[in-house]
Protein backbone atom coordinates (compact mmCIF):
# COMPACT_ATOMS: atom_id res chain seq x y z
CA UNK A 1 0.00 0.00 0.00
CA UNK A 2 0.99 3.53 -0.80
CA UNK A 3 1.47 6.90 1.66
CA UNK A 4 -1.74 8.24 -0.80
CA UNK A 5 -3.76 5.79 0.24
CA UNK A 6 -3.58 6.57 3.93
CA UNK A 7 -2.20 10.39 3.93
CA UNK A 8 -5.62 12.00 3.44
CA UNK A 9 -7.06 11.50 7.06
CA UNK A 10 -4.11 12.46 8.81
CA UNK A 11 -2.09 15.29 6.23
CA UNK A 12 -1.26 17.84 8.79
CA UNK A 13 -1.87 21.36 7.89
CA UNK A 14 0.66 22.86 5.29
CA UNK A 15 3.55 24.36 6.89
CA UNK A 16 5.38 26.71 5.23
CA UNK A 17 9.29 26.05 4.50
CA UNK A 18 11.57 26.99 6.92
CA UNK A 19 9.10 27.61 10.29
CA UNK A 20 8.78 24.93 12.16
CA UNK A 21 5.89 23.41 12.98
CA UNK A 22 5.97 21.22 16.52
CA UNK A 23 4.35 22.76 18.95
CA UNK A 24 1.28 22.63 16.80
CA UNK A 25 -1.63 24.61 18.15
CA UNK A 26 -5.29 24.55 17.76
CA UNK A 27 -7.06 22.93 14.95
CA UNK A 28 -4.02 21.12 14.03
CA UNK A 29 -3.05 19.77 16.94
CA UNK A 30 -6.80 19.01 18.12
CA UNK A 31 -6.96 16.95 14.75
CA UNK A 32 -3.83 15.04 15.43
CA UNK A 33 -4.58 14.26 18.84
CA UNK A 34 -8.07 12.95 17.80
CA UNK A 35 -6.33 11.18 15.42
CA UNK A 36 -3.74 9.50 17.64
CA UNK A 37 -6.42 8.69 20.31
CA UNK A 38 -8.18 7.24 17.13
CA UNK A 39 -5.49 4.13 17.37
CA UNK A 40 -6.84 3.08 20.45
CA UNK A 41 -10.20 2.30 19.48
CA UNK A 42 -9.54 -1.15 18.20
CA UNK A 43 -8.16 -2.50 21.43
CA UNK A 44 -10.92 -0.87 23.49
CA UNK A 45 -13.54 -2.24 21.53
CA UNK A 46 -11.57 -5.85 21.97
CA UNK A 47 -11.20 -4.70 26.28
CA UNK A 48 -14.81 -4.15 26.39
CA UNK A 49 -16.60 -6.82 24.27
CA UNK A 50 -14.00 -9.43 24.87
CA UNK A 51 -13.57 -8.43 28.25
CA UNK A 52 -15.55 -6.41 30.48
CA UNK A 53 -19.23 -7.09 29.53
CA UNK A 54 -18.86 -11.07 29.50
CA UNK A 55 -16.98 -10.41 32.99
CA UNK A 56 -19.33 -8.00 34.21
CA UNK A 57 -22.25 -10.86 33.22
CA UNK A 58 -20.02 -13.51 34.69
CA UNK A 59 -20.42 -11.31 37.83
CA UNK A 60 -23.88 -11.07 37.58
CA UNK A 61 -24.98 -14.59 36.47
CA UNK A 62 -23.08 -15.99 39.84
CA UNK A 63 -25.61 -14.53 41.96
CA UNK A 64 -28.91 -15.40 40.04
CA UNK A 65 -30.39 -18.82 39.11
CA UNK A 66 -29.96 -18.24 35.79
CA UNK A 67 -30.23 -21.28 33.25
CA UNK A 68 -29.85 -19.85 29.78
CA UNK A 69 -33.50 -20.58 29.02
CA UNK A 70 -35.95 -19.12 31.76
CA UNK A 71 -36.97 -15.44 31.20
CA UNK A 72 -37.14 -14.72 34.46
CA UNK A 73 -33.95 -14.33 36.78
CA UNK A 74 -34.12 -14.23 40.25
CA UNK A 75 -31.42 -13.38 42.55
CA UNK A 76 -30.53 -15.89 44.74
CA UNK A 77 -27.65 -14.07 46.81
CA UNK A 78 -24.68 -15.93 47.83
CA UNK A 79 -26.00 -19.28 47.53
CA UNK A 80 -24.19 -20.58 44.47
CA UNK A 81 -21.01 -20.02 46.28
CA UNK A 82 -22.07 -21.94 49.06
CA UNK A 83 -22.94 -24.65 46.43
CA UNK A 84 -20.10 -24.56 44.54
CA UNK A 85 -18.25 -25.16 48.26
CA UNK A 86 -20.19 -28.32 48.52
CA UNK A 87 -20.71 -29.77 45.55
CA UNK A 88 -18.60 -32.70 45.10
CA UNK A 89 -17.44 -32.72 41.45
CA UNK A 90 -16.59 -28.97 41.38
CA UNK A 91 -14.57 -30.08 44.95
CA UNK A 92 -13.15 -32.60 43.52
CA UNK A 93 -12.19 -30.11 40.19
CA UNK A 94 -10.75 -27.82 43.03
CA UNK A 95 -8.86 -30.28 44.41
CA UNK A 96 -6.93 -31.97 41.21
CA UNK A 97 -6.29 -28.62 40.35
CA UNK A 98 -4.34 -27.64 43.10
CA UNK A 99 -2.66 -30.57 43.30
CA UNK A 100 -1.68 -30.40 40.06
CA UNK A 101 -0.56 -26.84 40.01
CA UNK A 102 1.84 -27.40 42.92
CA UNK A 103 3.09 -30.82 41.76
CA UNK A 104 3.77 -29.55 38.58
CA UNK A 105 5.42 -25.80 39.85
CA UNK A 106 7.43 -28.19 42.01
CA UNK A 107 8.62 -30.81 39.98
CA UNK A 108 9.12 -29.06 36.88
CA UNK A 109 11.72 -26.42 38.66
CA UNK A 110 13.34 -29.15 39.97
CA UNK A 111 13.84 -31.00 36.29
CA UNK A 112 14.35 -27.75 34.34
CA UNK A 113 17.43 -25.90 36.92
CA UNK A 114 19.46 -28.91 36.84
CA UNK A 115 18.67 -29.43 33.26
CA UNK A 116 19.31 -25.99 32.45
CA UNK A 117 22.80 -25.65 34.08
CA UNK A 118 23.58 -29.12 32.22
CA UNK A 119 22.21 -27.86 29.04
CA UNK A 120 24.76 -25.08 29.51
CA UNK A 121 27.41 -26.97 29.28
CA UNK A 122 29.30 -27.57 26.42
CA UNK A 123 29.36 -31.38 25.25
CA UNK A 124 28.74 -32.68 22.07
CA UNK A 125 25.13 -32.77 19.93
CA UNK A 126 24.52 -30.04 22.57
CA UNK A 127 21.84 -28.06 20.25
CA UNK A 128 20.34 -31.18 19.06
CA UNK A 129 19.83 -32.36 23.05
CA UNK A 130 18.65 -29.03 23.76
CA UNK A 131 15.72 -28.90 20.78
CA UNK A 132 14.79 -32.90 22.11
CA UNK A 133 14.29 -31.32 25.50
CA UNK A 134 12.14 -28.12 24.14
CA UNK A 135 10.34 -30.01 21.70
CA UNK A 136 7.50 -31.19 23.58
CA UNK A 137 6.53 -27.74 23.86
CA UNK A 138 5.84 -27.61 20.31
CA UNK A 139 2.86 -29.66 19.57
CA UNK A 140 -0.65 -29.09 21.37
CA UNK A 141 -0.56 -30.26 24.76
CA UNK A 142 -3.90 -31.84 23.58
CA UNK A 143 -2.55 -34.46 21.24
CA UNK A 144 0.40 -35.20 23.30
CA UNK A 145 -2.40 -36.06 25.93
CA UNK A 146 -4.00 -38.34 23.38
CA UNK A 147 -0.81 -40.12 22.55
CA UNK A 148 -0.08 -40.52 26.36
CA UNK A 149 -3.16 -42.25 26.44
CA UNK A 150 -2.16 -44.77 24.27
CA UNK A 151 0.86 -45.47 26.08
CA UNK A 152 -0.38 -45.54 29.35
CA UNK A 153 -3.39 -47.58 28.26
CA UNK A 154 -4.53 -49.88 31.32
CA UNK A 155 -4.99 -52.41 28.97
CA UNK A 156 -2.38 -55.48 29.30
CA UNK A 157 -1.98 -54.31 25.63
CA UNK A 158 -1.06 -50.66 26.86
CA UNK A 159 2.78 -49.83 25.56
CA UNK A 160 3.60 -49.23 29.29
CA UNK A 161 1.84 -52.32 30.30
CA UNK A 162 3.19 -54.48 27.13
CA UNK A 163 6.50 -53.31 27.79
CA UNK A 164 6.60 -54.08 31.38
CA UNK A 165 5.05 -57.51 30.91
CA UNK A 166 8.16 -58.74 27.94
CA UNK A 167 10.64 -56.98 30.39
CA UNK A 168 9.56 -57.76 33.59
CA UNK A 169 7.14 -59.83 33.33
CA UNK A 170 4.99 -57.55 35.92
CA UNK A 171 1.81 -55.73 35.85
CA UNK A 172 -0.60 -54.66 33.86
CA UNK A 173 -0.65 -51.43 35.94
CA UNK A 174 -3.70 -49.37 35.92
CA UNK A 175 -2.05 -46.37 35.06
CA UNK A 176 -5.49 -44.14 34.06
CA UNK A 177 -7.91 -45.92 35.73
CA UNK A 178 -6.89 -46.11 39.67
CA UNK A 179 -7.77 -42.56 40.98
CA UNK A 180 -4.01 -42.18 42.51
CA UNK A 181 -1.92 -43.35 39.87
CA UNK A 182 -4.39 -42.01 37.11
CA UNK A 183 -3.41 -38.24 38.65
CA UNK A 184 -0.02 -38.78 39.39
CA UNK A 185 0.53 -39.87 35.11
CA UNK A 186 -1.19 -36.54 34.67
CA UNK A 187 1.30 -34.94 36.62
CA UNK A 188 4.47 -36.95 35.47
CA UNK A 189 3.01 -36.53 31.86
CA UNK A 190 3.07 -32.63 32.73
CA UNK A 191 6.50 -32.60 34.04
CA UNK A 192 7.44 -34.38 30.35
CA UNK A 193 5.88 -31.44 28.46
CA UNK A 194 7.04 -28.60 30.37
CA UNK A 195 10.58 -29.10 31.89
CA UNK A 196 12.25 -28.39 28.70
CA UNK A 197 10.33 -25.34 27.98
CA UNK A 198 11.29 -24.04 31.19
CA UNK A 199 14.27 -25.12 31.51
CA UNK A 200 15.13 -22.94 28.10
CA UNK A 201 13.60 -19.71 30.32
CA UNK A 202 16.34 -21.01 32.79
CA UNK A 203 19.58 -21.32 30.64
CA UNK A 204 18.51 -17.62 28.85
CA UNK A 205 19.31 -16.05 32.67
CA UNK A 206 22.14 -18.49 33.08
CA UNK A 207 23.43 -17.16 29.66
CA UNK A 208 23.69 -13.77 32.16
CA UNK A 209 25.66 -14.51 35.43
CA UNK A 210 29.36 -13.39 34.32
CA UNK A 211 31.70 -16.43 33.43
CA UNK A 212 34.19 -14.62 36.00
CA UNK A 213 32.08 -15.27 39.35
CA UNK A 214 32.68 -19.44 38.44
CA UNK A 215 36.42 -18.64 37.72
CA UNK A 216 36.84 -16.49 40.76
CA UNK A 217 34.94 -19.19 42.63
CA UNK A 218 37.08 -22.20 41.40
CA UNK A 219 40.47 -19.93 42.43
CA UNK A 220 38.85 -19.96 46.09
CA UNK A 221 38.69 -23.42 45.65
CA UNK A 222 34.96 -23.89 46.25
CA UNK A 223 32.98 -26.97 44.76
CA UNK A 224 30.77 -27.20 41.72
CA UNK A 225 28.02 -27.92 44.62
CA UNK A 226 29.15 -24.97 46.77
CA UNK A 227 29.09 -22.65 43.13
CA UNK A 228 25.80 -24.23 42.55
CA UNK A 229 24.15 -22.97 45.86
CA UNK A 230 26.05 -19.87 46.08
CA UNK A 231 26.24 -18.32 42.55
CA UNK A 232 23.82 -20.27 40.45
CA UNK A 233 20.74 -20.43 42.21
CA UNK A 234 20.61 -16.92 43.96
CA UNK A 235 21.26 -15.48 40.90
CA UNK A 236 18.07 -17.61 39.08
CA UNK A 237 15.66 -16.35 41.72
CA UNK A 238 14.45 -13.63 39.43
CA UNK A 239 13.90 -16.95 36.83
CA UNK A 240 12.37 -19.10 39.24
CA UNK A 241 9.83 -16.11 40.45
CA UNK A 242 8.80 -15.55 36.60
CA UNK A 243 8.70 -19.35 36.03
CA UNK A 244 7.03 -20.63 39.29
CA UNK A 245 4.75 -17.65 38.17
CA UNK A 246 3.89 -18.71 34.61
CA UNK A 247 3.34 -22.69 36.55
CA UNK A 248 1.09 -21.65 38.53
CA UNK A 249 -1.28 -19.64 36.24
CA UNK A 250 -0.90 -22.39 33.79
CA UNK A 251 -1.61 -24.92 36.52
CA UNK A 252 -4.98 -23.23 37.88
CA UNK A 253 -6.21 -23.18 34.14
CA UNK A 254 -5.39 -26.51 32.89
CA UNK A 255 -7.43 -28.68 31.31
CA UNK A 256 -6.29 -30.13 28.08
CA UNK A 257 -3.75 -32.72 29.42
CA UNK A 258 -5.94 -34.23 31.88
CA UNK A 259 -9.17 -34.11 29.46
CA UNK A 260 -7.30 -35.63 27.24
CA UNK A 261 -5.67 -38.43 29.00
CA UNK A 262 -8.34 -39.43 31.47
CA UNK A 263 -11.22 -37.27 30.47
CA UNK A 264 -11.33 -35.83 34.19
CA UNK A 265 -11.77 -38.95 35.22
CA UNK A 266 -12.11 -42.35 36.82
CA UNK A 267 -14.70 -40.72 38.59
CA UNK A 268 -13.65 -37.13 39.27
CA UNK A 269 -10.13 -38.05 40.06
CA UNK A 270 -8.37 -35.83 37.48
CA UNK A 271 -11.38 -33.25 36.94
CA UNK A 272 -10.32 -29.88 37.05
CA UNK A 273 -12.01 -26.03 37.61
CA UNK A 274 -12.38 -25.35 33.74
CA UNK A 275 -13.56 -28.71 32.98
CA UNK A 276 -16.21 -28.06 35.94
CA UNK A 277 -16.83 -24.78 34.04
CA UNK A 278 -17.28 -25.87 30.82
CA UNK A 279 -19.51 -28.71 32.05
CA UNK A 280 -21.71 -26.89 34.05
CA UNK A 281 -21.78 -23.99 32.29
CA UNK A 282 -21.77 -24.88 28.83
CA UNK A 283 -23.38 -28.60 28.49
CA UNK A 284 -25.61 -28.20 31.81
CA UNK A 285 -26.91 -24.25 31.49
CA UNK A 286 -26.33 -24.02 35.68
CA UNK A 287 -25.02 -20.58 34.46
CA UNK A 288 -25.55 -19.53 38.18
CA UNK A 289 -23.08 -22.18 39.00
CA UNK A 290 -20.48 -22.26 36.60
CA UNK A 291 -20.53 -17.86 36.67
CA UNK A 292 -19.70 -18.76 40.99
CA UNK A 293 -16.81 -21.27 40.10
CA UNK A 294 -15.45 -18.75 37.55
CA UNK A 295 -15.41 -15.95 39.87
CA UNK A 296 -14.39 -18.02 42.16
CA UNK A 297 -11.35 -18.83 39.93
CA UNK A 298 -10.54 -15.51 38.53
CA UNK A 299 -9.84 -14.40 41.86
CA UNK A 300 -7.49 -17.28 42.54
CA UNK A 301 -5.53 -16.27 39.52
CA UNK A 302 -5.40 -12.60 40.57
CA UNK A 303 -4.22 -13.34 44.05
CA UNK A 304 -1.43 -15.84 42.27
CA UNK A 305 -0.45 -12.55 40.34
CA UNK A 306 -0.41 -10.11 42.75
CA UNK A 307 1.62 -12.53 44.68
CA UNK A 308 4.08 -12.50 41.99
CA UNK A 309 3.98 -9.13 41.28
CA UNK A 310 5.00 -8.22 45.21
CA UNK A 311 7.46 -11.31 45.44
CA UNK A 312 9.50 -10.19 42.40
CA UNK A 313 9.73 -6.13 43.69
CA UNK A 314 11.16 -7.47 46.97
CA UNK A 315 13.66 -9.03 45.16
CA UNK A 316 14.86 -6.39 43.08
CA UNK A 317 14.60 -4.23 46.24
CA UNK A 318 16.97 -6.99 47.68
CA UNK A 319 19.64 -6.97 44.93
CA UNK A 320 19.57 -3.27 44.26
CA UNK B 1 23.04 -36.47 29.19
CA UNK B 2 22.63 -37.72 26.04
CA UNK B 3 20.70 -40.51 27.80
CA UNK B 4 17.70 -38.28 29.86
CA UNK B 5 17.31 -36.86 25.89
CA UNK B 6 16.61 -40.41 24.55
CA UNK B 7 13.96 -40.78 27.66
CA UNK B 8 12.31 -37.86 27.02
CA UNK B 9 12.54 -38.66 23.04
CA UNK B 10 11.51 -41.81 23.54
CA UNK B 11 8.28 -41.43 23.23
CA UNK B 12 8.38 -39.66 19.89
CA UNK B 13 10.42 -41.82 18.56
CA UNK B 14 8.15 -44.68 19.46
CA UNK B 15 5.46 -42.86 17.92
CA UNK B 16 7.20 -42.21 14.38
CA UNK B 17 8.63 -45.72 13.83
CA UNK B 18 5.11 -47.86 14.56
CA UNK B 19 3.50 -45.47 12.19
CA UNK B 20 5.19 -47.60 9.43
CA UNK B 21 4.09 -51.10 10.70
CA UNK B 22 1.46 -53.06 10.64
CA UNK B 23 -0.88 -53.56 13.97
CA UNK B 24 0.57 -56.98 14.21
CA UNK B 25 4.85 -55.87 13.94
CA UNK B 26 3.69 -53.27 16.53
CA UNK B 27 2.79 -55.64 19.16
CA UNK B 28 5.73 -58.03 18.42
CA UNK B 29 8.40 -55.23 18.80
CA UNK B 30 7.26 -51.71 19.66
CA UNK B 31 10.64 -50.29 19.80
CA UNK B 32 11.99 -52.04 17.16
CA UNK B 33 12.68 -50.73 13.56
CA UNK B 34 9.83 -51.64 11.04
CA UNK B 35 11.17 -54.83 8.51
CA UNK B 36 9.91 -53.28 5.82
CA UNK B 37 8.66 -49.65 4.97
CA UNK B 38 4.86 -49.76 5.65
CA UNK B 39 2.47 -46.73 4.80
CA UNK B 40 -0.23 -48.40 4.87
CA UNK B 41 -1.65 -46.77 7.87
CA UNK B 42 -1.07 -43.44 5.81
CA UNK B 43 -2.90 -43.95 3.26
CA UNK B 44 -6.30 -45.32 5.15
CA UNK B 45 -5.75 -41.71 7.50
CA UNK B 46 -5.99 -39.63 4.72
CA UNK B 47 -8.72 -42.07 3.18
CA UNK B 48 -10.92 -41.84 6.36
CA UNK B 49 -10.09 -38.31 8.23
CA UNK B 50 -10.64 -35.12 6.52
CA UNK B 51 -7.66 -34.12 7.16
CA UNK B 52 -7.03 -31.78 4.37
CA UNK B 53 -10.25 -29.77 5.34
CA UNK B 54 -9.04 -29.23 9.25
CA UNK B 55 -5.58 -28.46 7.80
CA UNK B 56 -7.29 -25.58 5.79
CA UNK B 57 -9.80 -24.40 8.34
CA UNK B 58 -7.03 -24.36 10.65
CA UNK B 59 -4.79 -22.41 8.90
CA UNK B 60 -6.98 -19.61 7.87
CA UNK B 61 -8.51 -19.48 11.73
CA UNK B 62 -4.91 -18.85 12.69
CA UNK B 63 -3.68 -16.62 9.74
CA UNK B 64 -7.34 -14.21 10.10
CA UNK B 65 -7.00 -13.97 14.13
CA UNK B 66 -2.42 -13.38 13.98
CA UNK B 67 -3.00 -10.50 11.39
CA UNK B 68 -6.27 -8.79 13.77
CA UNK B 69 -4.17 -9.25 16.52
CA UNK B 70 -1.37 -7.89 15.25
CA UNK B 71 -3.02 -5.08 14.00
CA UNK B 72 -5.25 -3.81 16.95
CA UNK B 73 -2.18 -4.54 19.36
CA UNK B 74 0.08 -2.60 17.17
CA UNK B 75 -2.17 0.38 16.65
CA UNK B 76 -2.37 0.67 20.13
CA UNK B 77 0.71 0.61 21.33
CA UNK B 78 1.45 3.14 19.09
CA UNK B 79 -1.29 5.48 20.54
CA UNK B 80 0.05 5.49 23.43
CA UNK B 81 3.43 6.08 22.19
CA UNK B 82 2.41 9.23 20.89
CA UNK B 83 0.69 10.29 23.56
CA UNK B 84 1.17 9.64 27.23
CA UNK B 85 -1.97 11.54 28.53
CA UNK B 86 -3.41 10.70 32.20
CA UNK B 87 -5.93 8.92 30.44
CA UNK B 88 -4.12 7.11 28.15
CA UNK B 89 -1.69 5.77 30.92
CA UNK B 90 -4.69 4.87 33.45
CA UNK B 91 -6.13 2.93 29.95
CA UNK B 92 -3.14 1.29 29.59
CA UNK B 93 -2.94 0.35 33.34
CA UNK B 94 -6.44 -1.36 33.20
CA UNK B 95 -5.51 -3.35 29.91
CA UNK B 96 -3.29 -5.39 32.25
CA UNK B 97 -6.44 -6.83 33.24
CA UNK B 98 -6.71 -8.32 30.20
CA UNK B 99 -3.55 -9.84 30.93
CA UNK B 100 -4.29 -11.27 33.94
CA UNK B 101 -8.42 -11.93 33.99
CA UNK B 102 -8.58 -15.79 32.73
CA UNK B 103 -10.01 -16.99 29.61
CA UNK B 104 -11.81 -19.53 31.32
CA UNK B 105 -13.81 -16.92 33.06
CA UNK B 106 -15.40 -14.75 30.41
CA UNK B 107 -16.18 -18.19 28.48
CA UNK B 108 -19.72 -18.72 29.32
CA UNK B 109 -20.72 -15.11 28.46
CA UNK B 110 -18.72 -15.30 24.99
CA UNK B 111 -20.35 -18.47 24.17
CA UNK B 112 -23.89 -16.98 25.04
CA UNK B 113 -22.51 -13.72 22.67
CA UNK B 114 -21.62 -16.35 19.60
CA UNK B 115 -24.59 -17.57 20.09
CA UNK B 116 -26.74 -14.33 20.34
CA UNK B 117 -24.98 -13.46 16.86
CA UNK B 118 -25.22 -16.32 15.15
CA UNK B 119 -21.42 -16.92 15.17
CA UNK B 120 -21.47 -19.71 17.30
CA UNK B 121 -19.69 -23.30 15.37
CA UNK B 122 -18.38 -20.94 12.90
CA UNK B 123 -15.02 -20.11 11.88
CA UNK B 124 -15.17 -16.29 12.40
CA UNK B 125 -16.53 -16.50 15.82
CA UNK B 126 -13.41 -18.51 16.81
CA UNK B 127 -11.19 -15.52 15.21
CA UNK B 128 -13.51 -12.94 17.51
CA UNK B 129 -12.56 -15.26 20.59
CA UNK B 130 -8.94 -15.18 19.57
CA UNK B 131 -8.94 -11.38 19.14
CA UNK B 132 -8.82 -11.38 22.66
CA UNK B 133 -5.18 -12.15 22.65
CA UNK B 134 -4.84 -8.53 21.12
CA UNK B 135 -4.11 -7.34 24.90
CA UNK B 136 -1.08 -10.06 24.85
CA UNK B 137 0.20 -8.82 21.77
CA UNK B 138 -0.15 -4.85 22.66
CA UNK B 139 1.87 -5.33 25.96
CA UNK B 140 5.02 -6.94 23.91
CA UNK B 141 4.87 -4.03 21.35
CA UNK B 142 4.30 -1.48 23.53
CA UNK B 143 7.79 -2.66 25.34
CA UNK B 144 9.30 -2.42 22.34
CA UNK B 145 8.07 0.51 20.88
CA UNK B 146 9.19 2.46 23.98
CA UNK B 147 12.68 1.47 23.18
CA UNK B 148 12.84 2.66 19.91
CA UNK B 149 14.10 6.28 18.99
CA UNK B 150 11.87 8.57 19.39
CA UNK B 151 13.63 10.94 17.31
CA UNK B 152 12.62 8.94 14.13
CA UNK B 153 9.17 9.76 14.83
CA UNK B 154 9.53 13.29 15.70
CA UNK B 155 11.53 13.66 12.47
CA UNK B 156 8.75 12.40 10.28
CA UNK B 157 6.45 14.73 12.24
CA UNK B 158 8.26 17.95 11.48
CA UNK B 159 8.88 16.35 7.94
CA UNK B 160 4.41 16.86 7.81
CA UNK B 161 3.43 12.99 8.31
CA UNK B 162 0.37 12.60 9.70
CA UNK B 163 -0.11 9.92 12.27
CA UNK B 164 -1.59 7.69 9.94
CA UNK B 165 1.11 7.75 7.65
CA UNK B 166 3.67 7.45 10.78
CA UNK B 167 2.59 4.55 11.95
CA UNK B 168 2.44 2.66 8.62
CA UNK B 169 5.70 4.07 6.95
CA UNK B 170 7.70 4.50 9.98
CA UNK B 171 6.72 2.72 12.93
CA UNK B 172 5.57 -0.48 11.57
CA UNK B 173 8.57 -1.26 9.48
CA UNK B 174 10.20 -0.49 12.47
CA UNK B 175 8.54 -2.99 14.80
CA UNK B 176 8.83 -6.06 12.56
CA UNK B 177 11.22 -7.93 14.45
CA UNK B 178 8.74 -7.78 17.47
CA UNK B 179 6.08 -8.41 15.22
CA UNK B 180 7.43 -11.90 14.16
CA UNK B 181 8.12 -13.08 17.67
CA UNK B 182 4.68 -12.43 18.98
CA UNK B 183 2.75 -13.69 15.83
CA UNK B 184 5.12 -16.94 15.92
CA UNK B 185 4.17 -16.80 19.40
CA UNK B 186 0.52 -16.42 19.01
CA UNK B 187 0.07 -18.73 16.13
CA UNK B 188 1.88 -21.43 18.67
CA UNK B 189 -0.83 -20.75 20.57
CA UNK B 190 -4.03 -21.02 18.29
CA UNK B 191 -2.60 -23.92 15.90
CA UNK B 192 -2.03 -25.82 19.15
CA UNK B 193 -5.30 -24.62 20.90
CA UNK B 194 -7.67 -27.28 22.33
CA UNK B 195 -10.33 -25.16 24.84
CA UNK B 196 -11.85 -22.48 21.85
CA UNK B 197 -12.82 -25.05 19.35
CA UNK B 198 -13.93 -27.92 21.70
CA UNK B 199 -16.24 -25.43 23.33
CA UNK B 200 -17.26 -23.08 20.20
CA UNK B 201 -17.29 -25.84 17.26
CA UNK B 202 -19.43 -28.55 16.81
CA UNK B 203 -20.08 -29.47 13.03
CA UNK B 204 -17.22 -32.12 12.21
CA UNK B 205 -16.45 -29.98 8.81
CA UNK B 206 -15.51 -26.75 10.48
CA UNK B 207 -12.93 -28.80 12.99
CA UNK B 208 -9.34 -27.60 13.30
CA UNK B 209 -6.52 -30.28 13.31
CA UNK B 210 -6.34 -30.28 17.19
CA UNK B 211 -10.18 -30.64 17.62
CA UNK B 212 -10.20 -33.46 14.65
CA UNK B 213 -7.71 -35.90 16.54
CA UNK B 214 -9.37 -35.36 19.29
CA UNK B 215 -12.98 -36.41 17.74
CA UNK B 216 -11.46 -39.29 15.76
CA UNK B 217 -9.96 -41.19 18.84
CA UNK B 218 -12.95 -43.17 19.49
CA UNK B 219 -12.81 -44.46 15.59
CA UNK B 220 -9.42 -46.28 16.43
CA UNK B 221 -10.29 -47.68 19.80
CA UNK B 222 -7.43 -49.79 19.60
CA UNK B 223 -5.72 -49.49 16.39
CA UNK B 224 -2.64 -48.03 17.83
CA UNK B 225 -0.67 -47.56 14.50
CA UNK B 226 -3.80 -45.46 12.68
CA UNK B 227 -3.75 -42.97 15.51
CA UNK B 228 -0.19 -42.54 15.67
CA UNK B 229 0.06 -42.20 12.28
CA UNK B 230 -3.05 -39.16 12.23
CA UNK B 231 -0.93 -37.78 15.46
CA UNK B 232 2.48 -37.67 13.15
CA UNK B 233 0.85 -36.36 10.03
CA UNK B 234 -0.76 -33.00 12.75
CA UNK B 235 2.40 -32.54 14.39
CA UNK B 236 4.42 -32.36 10.69
CA UNK B 237 3.32 -28.52 10.15
CA UNK B 238 3.82 -27.87 13.83
CA UNK B 239 8.00 -29.28 13.47
CA UNK B 240 8.37 -27.48 10.23
CA UNK B 241 7.43 -24.45 12.00
CA UNK B 242 9.11 -24.58 14.86
CA UNK B 243 12.41 -25.45 12.89
CA UNK B 244 12.04 -22.35 10.55
CA UNK B 245 11.29 -19.96 13.71
CA UNK B 246 12.93 -21.73 16.17
CA UNK B 247 14.69 -18.44 17.29
CA UNK B 248 11.71 -16.12 17.43
CA UNK B 249 9.74 -18.77 19.87
CA UNK B 250 12.44 -18.57 22.06
CA UNK B 251 12.36 -14.60 21.58
CA UNK B 252 9.09 -14.99 22.53
CA UNK B 253 9.08 -17.05 25.25
CA UNK B 254 11.59 -14.83 27.08
CA UNK B 255 9.94 -11.77 26.27
CA UNK B 256 6.61 -12.83 27.26
CA UNK B 257 7.36 -14.46 30.44
CA UNK B 258 9.60 -10.97 31.57
CA UNK B 259 6.67 -9.17 30.55
CA UNK B 260 3.86 -10.91 32.77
Amino acid sequence: MTAGVIAPAGTSPEVPAGATPPPRRGWGRARETTANQLFLVPVALVFVVLLVVPLTQTFYWSFTDFTGYSAEVKFVGLSNYGKVLTDPSMLAGLGFTLAFTIGTAVLITMVAIPLAVVLNKKFFARNFVRSVFFFPAIPSIAILGLVWGYILSPLGSGVLNSLLDSLFSAGPYPFLSDATLARVSVIVVAVWGGAGWHAVLYLAYLQSIPADYYEVATIDGASARQQFFHITLPLLTPAIVISNFLLMTGGLKVYDLPFTLTKGGPGYATYTITQSIITSGVAQGRYGLASALAVLFTIAVGLVAVAQLWVSRRIERRVL
Amino acid sequence: MIALACVVGVPLYYIVVNTLKTQEEMARSPLGLPSQLFLDNYRQIFETVPLGRSFVNTLLVTVASILVMLFIGSTAAYAMAMRASRFNRFFGALLLLGFIVPGQSTLIPLYRMLVDVELVDTLRGLVIIYTGGAIFCYFLIQGYISRLPFEIIEAARIDGAGPFQIYWLIVLPLIRPILATVGVFQTMWIWNDFITPSVFLSSPEKSTLVLQVYRSVGEFSTDWPGFMTMSVLVLVPMVVFFVLTQRHIVDGLLAGSVKS
